[in-house]
């Protein structure tokens, strides 16, 4: 097959003739199979050029066309055109770049000449192959998506809108305005930039054709040019905007004070807020960053920050609330809890964690004291019965939660009294007697039906009663022995029972010396205990070491430990009883054996003994106290694991048995407090599902996200509030409360310690105020998804952090401020009300204001920001205003003032005596020389201007930091296939020619992502940008450039490799034919597939096997 | 051997390579002359049989550039062709071509220095190379 291929090459003026012989490369073509004519042109895109090739075309019938100019990205298109006027197909046509990849970067005029041959022999072997293409025709979809609304989406978004187009305008911040509507005054003109920016927020607002999504982010983009399909997440708010009026009543009671990052940090804002006044919406957002440790780490999930937030208020009563919405017991968790809540807490990473324990004894001691209120009953809402069986904590906390869910519950409990351990296990001096009845009272008063007194063992009775579901929380009832000889003379006594005796009030009698055999809280209870009742010498002997930071560390808590100590309990640790002496058959002493290892690797209980001399200690009675367990005998038909705790699913807590379920001690093994309220919570949900007849397992374990990072860099370390404690004296002769508890003051200032870690505490009292119910606490993202037609991407800019530029002392020295921060200072609603003032509070009376604080330096940023210049001098100008006496100083490596009218404001600023430093400025030093440099901080600087090295002491110093492309600008350039440069910043299409188009059609940038620029630039890209998408919208239709795949299905053996290489999924099996298809308008042509086919029925259209094949052969000549 | 010129075959992707070797050439800096420059869509698309084609036809050595991982302008193309190289340098070493013959680099579109410094290199090791044996 002959063709008549017509090449053409250009001069490009000199800049291809300038270095390759284009004579030459004319005469080479006109020798290559099948060129019918080469020529050339001085500039083959003028009109004269263009007219040359379409005669070409017309007159001498040519059927393909070569043009070696310059890169196909500029001038592809031309050409094309040209093609398709004189009637061939566009897709007939190949350019061979000469410029860019040829004659402006090979040094030899020669061998710029042989590769221009070879370009060119490329092209025309590759043209021959060339078939014709029809691009595809797709309808633009008129609406339009703007990503970021500061003042470039802004404008563009009205400008679309006004011209009655739909627009959908996506915020990431709670409020439209970006960094402009943080600005105070803008250069030249010193316009207040709210009074221009505020107006133009409030028409977005008002917009019949704009939908604005505040507080949303784009997720995901697909589609393509007039067809994209967007993903937008609207991230919950908490606030029904169509409810809330703004009033601010939340805001006032809210307890929690938060960085105010539109103020730069230099105020603090409530949790619930706006970000500023004239915010558009008008609304108020909650700001949750997931769940706070102490709430994560707490098994009940018991909202510690909530509580602690109100405490720091002095709201006790509320605190007290708030841990009654999860569980009943306050005053005793105050007490005995194993806090892991202090455990995970972030201010420990300060320098200790919050007395969370003891902040919440507080709040129930203060309710003690003060006399509380006869609680409600809770209406009955549920007529199915529940029966508790085991009034420890597991029970009441599942009675508790199912009272107030509605049901009639009632709990059965063996003993005279109700608690539980809580009653016979623990000692007053630990757990007053008086906290844990005002406890169980309050859960009585809901209407909680105890019944003590009243031991059941069989389920099928509890069924026959008419109770519809059982919870069984028997606990652990029987003591564990060592088995060693002679366990069990006359004066060897288990914990559970001498604890029990005492705390019914039953004398014991001890005689002078005790040993007590255990680690556990339950171990030193008993000896502190025993010196209570008067016993000379108690001494505890435990396998586990006292070093409490090693792997067999004893169990009992370290405050428990030390206190035994103190009042005089003899520890001695790594000791195994051996033996049990006798003497007249009565208890004399306990051999003892090293214990070298208590836990394996893996951490379980599997002690090592060791040679070695071990004491024999002398005693008249021996308390062991090395573990309970569950008495198996009872409830029968109940499935039991052999140690005889009870079997059960782990997540519902349902036992073998339909409706019966456990938890507590009697499941899990002698535990915690904690752990058994939160097994009875749990217990509470499936007994409640199972009763509604829910599935019990569906969305558990609820899986709670921690918040992720705290901020800790503006935190200042303060102690952790220590608890009083009773003088030794008497904790030695009476079992009078051993902590005192904090007062109102120490309470609240230790809640103040609080990092409020999750912002919101959703301590809900913001809920309790809001007049027009619009605060939803529950509220979740939502995920919307829309459709346009082109996109336009304003994401803008961050300031520069100068706190890598060392030598300039930010974040060191308290008056360093950034220029962001200078703006809100000096902003009349900012943190000062406008009053420029230093730290202290007294006005500065010299300012240095230091250009390019990260700009023009290799080091970080090599770009000019563009702006520092600028507002530098608006700087010194609104520091003149308002300090008519203060020295100003600019230093400045070179005035950049080259916009219209900037030129003049300089000059106006050299005349308000503000002193001009030629220099970049060194160091802002706190160490003084001279007298005159007493309390202020230096500048050290060459002043290039006189050639001297000087140091200028001055108030305040002020950072024009650069302007830096968004930490998540690499994430939004992925998302809608945009180009970064090495700042950062999108590419555009051309940066003279296509200033706000990209590579991807349809998507159109503005503003600071593109690159730093100031208001009046960022409003006329915006500008362009939107007439960008207007103009595709007037036009109606897109031609989309035919480079797809196709398959043919002859070919095609249905192996669906393609299938997986395709990332839009455009390519589909077809099971009846057992061959893939190529949705074409998917398909972006990448050629992926085509690359794997096996049987080479894939056709990559313009880029086919044929095609390249032919241009590697024309390459290599 | 100082004579030697070698060919070079490079295949460069559309939206990162084929767009960092035109911003050499705007900036105007000098590199050998040696690259010769076929545009391709997305490396993705390239198959080994146009690697194998090129030693073929007599190229001295051959040079993948595609966006850098995680940049891909259809999301994962240069992910794939990073798949096909390690085998298919197996096969060139069957062949009697040293397989330091085929480079993979990636070059982003702002990447004009760098896409020059990899040309340069890469020019200077084939010579090194001497022509296929």
């Amino acid at each position: 097959m002959t063709q008549k291929i017509g090449v053409y090459i250009c001069h490009c003026g000199i800049n291809i003739a300038g270095q390759v012989d284009i004579e030459e490369v004319v005469k080479f073509a006109s020798t290559l199979k099948d060129v019918a004519v080469a020529r050339d042109y001085k500039f083959m895109c003028s009109d004269p050029g263009q007219d040359l090739i379409s005669r070409d075309i017309s007159e001498l019938g040519l059927d393909r066309v070569v043009v070696a100019s310059c890169s196909p990205l500029m001038h592809e298109l031309t050409f094309r055109r040209v093609c398709a006027k004189a009637g061939l197909n566009p897709y007939l046509f190949q350019m061979a770049n000469i410029r860019e990849h040829c004659s402006w970067v090979t040094a030899d005029r020669l061998k710029a000449t042989e590769k221009a041959k070879v370009i060119v022999s490329a092209a025309v072997t590759r043209v021959i192959y060339h078939t014709p293409l029809e691009p595809q025709k797709v309808a633009v979809n008129p609406d339009v998506l703007i990503v970021g609304a500061g003042i470039g989406g802004i404008q563009a978004a009205l400008d679309i809108a006004n011209a009655g187009k739909k627009v959908y305008l996506v915020e990431k911040e709670p409020s439209i305005g970006g960094q402009m509507a943080k600005l105070d005054k803008t250069f030249p003109t010193l316009d207040c930039a709210a009074c221009i920016l505020t107006p133009k927020m409030s028409q977005v607002g008002q917009h019949e054709n704009i939908t604005l999504l505040s507080y949303s982010e784009v997720t995901d983009v697909s589609g393509y040019v007039g067809n994209f399909k967007v993903k937008v997440k609207k991230k919950a708010r908490f606030v029904d905007l169509a409810k809330c009026s703004g009033c601010g009543e939340c805001t006032k009671v809210c307890p929690v004070e938060r960085y105010n990052e539109f103020d730069e940090g230099l105020s603090s804002r409530k949790a619930i807020y706006i970000p500023f006044p004239q915010s558009v919406p008008n609304k108020f957002v909650i700001d949750k960053s997931g769940s706070s440790p102490c709430r994560v780490a707490c098994p009940a999930g018991v909202n510690a920050q909530g509580y602690i937030a109100l405490i720091s208020q002095g709201k006790f009563r509320e605190a007290l609330e708030v841990v009654r919405r999860n569980i009943p017991f306050v005053g005793v968790c105050g007490r005995v809890c194993n806090h892991p809540c202090e455990i995970d807490c972030e201010r420990a990473k300060v320098e200790e964690s919050i007395s969370i324990r003891a902040l919440k004894a507080f709040i129930a001691d203060y309710e003690l004291k003060a006399g509380r209120e006869k609680a409600t009953p809770v209406e009955r809402t549920k007529e199915d019965k529940v029966v508790i069986v085991g009034a420890g904590p597991a029970g009441l906390a599942c009675a508790y939660d199912l009272v107030r869910k509605g049901y009639p519950v009632t709990v059965l409990e063996a003993l005279p009294m109700a608690g539980g351990l809580l009653h016979y296990g623990i000692p007053e001096y630990r757990l007053p007697k008086e906290v844990l009845d005002n406890e169980l009272n309050y859960i009585k008063e809901l209407g909680v039906e105890i019944k003590t007194n009243t031991p059941v063992t069989d389920i099928a009775r509890l069924f026959e009663q008419g109770y519809k579901s059982i919870f069984l929380s028997t606990g652990c009832q029987e003591s564990m022995k060592i088995n060693i000889p002679n366990e069990d003379a006359r004066g060897v006594l288990y914990a559970l029972d001498f604890l029990k005796q005492v705390n019914s009030g039953q004398k014991v009698s001890l005689g002078q010396r005790v040993i007590v055999i255990g680690g556990g809280s339950v171990a030193i209870d008993c000896a502190r205990v025993a010196t209570r009742l008067g016993a000379k010498e108690v001494h505890l002997v435990c396998l586990e070491s006292r070093d409490l930071t090693c792997k067999d560390r004893m169990l009992a808590q370290d405050m428990e430990i030390e206190e035994a100590e103190e009042e005089g309990v003899l520890i001695h640790p790594c000791l195994g009883a051996k033996g049990i002496l006798l003497k007249d058959g009565k208890v004399s002493g306990l051999e003892t054996v090293i214990c070298t290892s208590v836990r394996d690797e893996s951490g379980r209980f599997a002690p090592k003994y060791g040679q070695g001399s071990a004491p024999t200690i002398n005693a008249d009675t021996i308390i062991i106290a090395i573990g309970q367990k569950a008495v198996a005998k009872d409830f029968a038909e109940v499935e039991r694991l052999p140690y005889g705790t009870i079997k059960v699913d782990a997540t519902t807590l349902q036992t073998n048995i339909d409706g019966v379920f456990a938890g507590g001690d009697v499941v899990a093994g002698p535990s915690d407090v904690i752990a058994c309220i939160a097994a009875g919570k749990e217990a509470a949900i499936s007994i409640d599902r199972y009763l509604s007849g829910l599935d019990l397992s569906e969305g558990r374990p609820r899986v709670i996200e921690r918040v992720k990072e705290v901020p800790k860099e503006r935190v200042s370390p303060q102690p952790r509030a220590m608890m009083p404690l009773l003088g030794l004296k008497e904790r030695r002769d009476s079992f009078a409360e051993v902590a005192l508890g904090f007062d109102e003051k120490t309470a609240m200032e230790e809640a103040k310690r609080c990092l409020n870690c999750a912002a919101c505490s959703e301590c809900l009292e913001c809920v309790k105020v809001c007049e027009p119910k619009a605060i939803n606490h529950e509220m979740q993202d939502e995920m919307v998804e829309i459709d346009v037609g082109s996109i336009i991407v304003t994401t803008g800019l961050v300031p520069f952090d100068p706190t890598p530029l060392v030598q300039y002392g930010y974040g060191r020295f308290d008056n360093v401020y950034t220029s962001l921060e200078f703006e809100r200072l000096n902003h009349a609603a900012g943190p000062t009300g406008g009053k420029i003032l230093l730290k202290d509070g007294k006005e500065p009376k010299s300012v240095a204001i230091i250009h390019c604080a990260g700009s023009r330096d290799e080091n970080y940023h090599p770009y000019c920001s563009r702006v520092c210049c600028m507002y530098s001098l608006k700087f010194g100008h609104l520091l003149r205003e308002k300090v008519p006496d203060a020295q100003i100083y600019e230093f400045y490596i070179d005035m950049r003032c080259f916009g219209k009218k900037y030129e003049e404001f300089y000059g106006r600023m050299l005349k308000e005596d503000i002193r001009f430093i030629r220099g970049r400025a060194a160091e802002v030093l706190d160490f003084t020389i001279y007298k005159s440099e007493l309390g202020k901080l230096v500048i050290q600087c060459e002043d290039t201007l006189i050639g001297k090295i000087r140091r200028i002491p001055v108030d305040m110093v002020i950072l024009s930091v650069a302007l830096e492309a968004r930490n998540d600008a690499r994430q939004v350039a992925k998302l809608f296939s945009i180009s970064q440069d090495a700042d950062g910043f999108f590419i555009e299409r051309h940066p003279k020619l296509d200033p706000v188009r990209t590579m991807t059609d349809g998507v159109f940038i503005a503003g600071c992502c593109q690159g730093p620029k100031d208001i009046p630039d960022t409003v006329a890209q915006a500008q362009a940008a939107a007439a960008c998408a207007l103009s595709m919208i007037s036009k109606g239709v897109m031609e989309i450039e035919p480079i797809t795949s196709r398959i043919d299905e002859k070919r095609c053996a249905g192996c669906r490799t393609c299938e997986a290489m395709c990332p839009y999924s455009a390519i589909e099996y077809k099971t009846e034919d057992k061959v893939c298809q190529i949705n074409e308008a998917i398909c972006k042509g990448c050629g992926s597939c085509a690359a794997v086919c096996p049987a080479g029925a894939i056709t990559s259209h313009h880029f086919t096997r044929e095609q390249i094949m032919a241009e590697v052969e024309g390459v290599v000549i | 051997m100082n004579n030697f010129e070698p060919k070079i075959v490079g295949f460069l992707c559309n939206w990162c390579s084929y767009r960092g070797a035109d911003l050499a050439g705007t900036s105007r800096l000098t590199y050998a002359p040696n690259l010769r420059v076929i545009r391709v869509m997305c490396s993705g698309r390239i198959e080994p049989l146009f690697v194998i084609k090129a030693f073929k036809e007599g190229a001295d050595g051959v040079l993948i550039c595609g966006c850098h991982p995680g940049d891909c302008h259809y999301s994962e193309g240069n992910y794939k062709v990073m798949r096909r190289v390690p085998p298919l340098k197996k096969m060139l070493e069957q062949f009697g071509i040293e397989p330091e013959r085929l480079r993979v680099e990636w070059v982003s579109a702002a990447e004009g220095e760098r896409f020059a410094e990899i040309v340069n290199d890469f020019t200077r090791k084939i010579s090194e190379l001497g022509p296929i044996k």
